[in-house]
């Protein structure tokens, strides 16, 4: 009983951890991401208004 | 000039200009966070006794009770930023509630895996269609149902709105859901909270809740500064294509 309890609470703290570091892993390649298309973006646009 | 009905932009550049570059979130406030996860994990399971009906499956509370209680403060803030969103009708707040929205999720998500992964030792079932469990899905199912309207719907107006009434409505099941052991009789045992709890387990409690909370303000910020790039990058292009700077 006791070694399947401790099954139980082994899956629980891994699957919180699995999904914490799953959305920070996605936020951060979103970030990257999102901060490229604005710097590529705002490059072009800088360079359009100079013209 | 500013087209009739259009958000104001929540980086308030003028249509003159290139919309400001947000701010970037601090990392060291990640590594705080989830360093302060470790820290209050280890205390909590070093520093707690077996509970004398449950044993040490009562472990799984200090990520269960705090993932519920995150789950709640971020669909608290929805409901604030998708009213004053309806109120004042600036971009900023439909972009925190949103942000806000996709954590709540989140942490509601791993609510009800924490929860089945509890049940199945303790009950003897994954899964009972009792009133807490059965709340709590419908509201992660609200909450998945206001991700994807903000996926379908293209003008921004229309999203923020609609997304703002989703929001504030879905928002409401909250303390449905915190009742539901009171209003109902349910598998489920009442709210655990230090009041509720034997003195021993208080403390690894506490500060696992505040752990969490520093992981939920983390996350928030994060997607909030995505949102405003990828908003600023959607202004920029409306912007290259009707000709304008």
């Amino acid at each position: 009983m006791a070694a399947s309890n401790q099954t139980f609470i082994i899956a629980a703290y891994a699957v919180t951890w699995v999904v914490l570091l799953g959305y920070l892993l996605r936020l951060v390649r979103k970030g990257r991401r999102a901060r490229a298309d604005y710097d590529r973006f705002a490059h072009e646009h800088g360079e359009e208004n100079r013209e | 000039m500013k087209p009739e009905g259009r958000l104001t932009p929540a980086s308030g550049h003028s249509p003159d200009s290139l919309p400001a570059r947000p701010p970037r979130t601090s990392a060291w406030l990640a590594f705080a966070a989830f360093g302060a996860v470790i820290a209050a994990q280890t205390f909590a399971i070093l520093t707690s006794p077996a509970d004398r009906d449950m044993g040490h499956l009562q472990k799984i509370m200090y990520v269960h009770v705090p993932a519920a209680w995150m789950t709640f403060l971020a669909f608290f803030v929805v409901l604030v930023f998708s009213v004053r969103y309806l109120w004042r009708r600036r971009e900023n707040d439909d972009l925190i509630a949103a942000a806000a929205a996709e954590v709540g999720a989140m942490f509601n998500g791993l609510t009800l895996m924490l929860g089945m992964i509890w049940g199945r030792p303790a009950w003897g079932v994954w899964w009972v269609w009792d009133a807490r469990l059965t709340s709590t899905l419908v509201l992660f199912l609200i909450f998945v149902g206001y991700l994807a309207l903000r996926g379908f719907v293209d003008d921004a107006q229309q999203k923020a709105r609609w997304s703002a009434a989703v929001g504030a409505i879905g928002a409401i099941n909250v303390p449905i859901v915190y009742m539901s052991v009171t209003w109902w009789r349910t598998l489920h045992q009442p709210p655990s909270s230090p009041a509720t709890l034997d003195p021993v387990y208080t403390m690894g409690l506490r500060v696992n809740a505040i752990a969490f909370l520093l992981v939920m303000i983390y996350f928030i910020r994060k997607r909030y500064e995505i949102a405003r790039l990828e908003r600023a990058v959607e202004h920029m292009a409306q912007a290259a294509a009707l000709g304008g700077p």
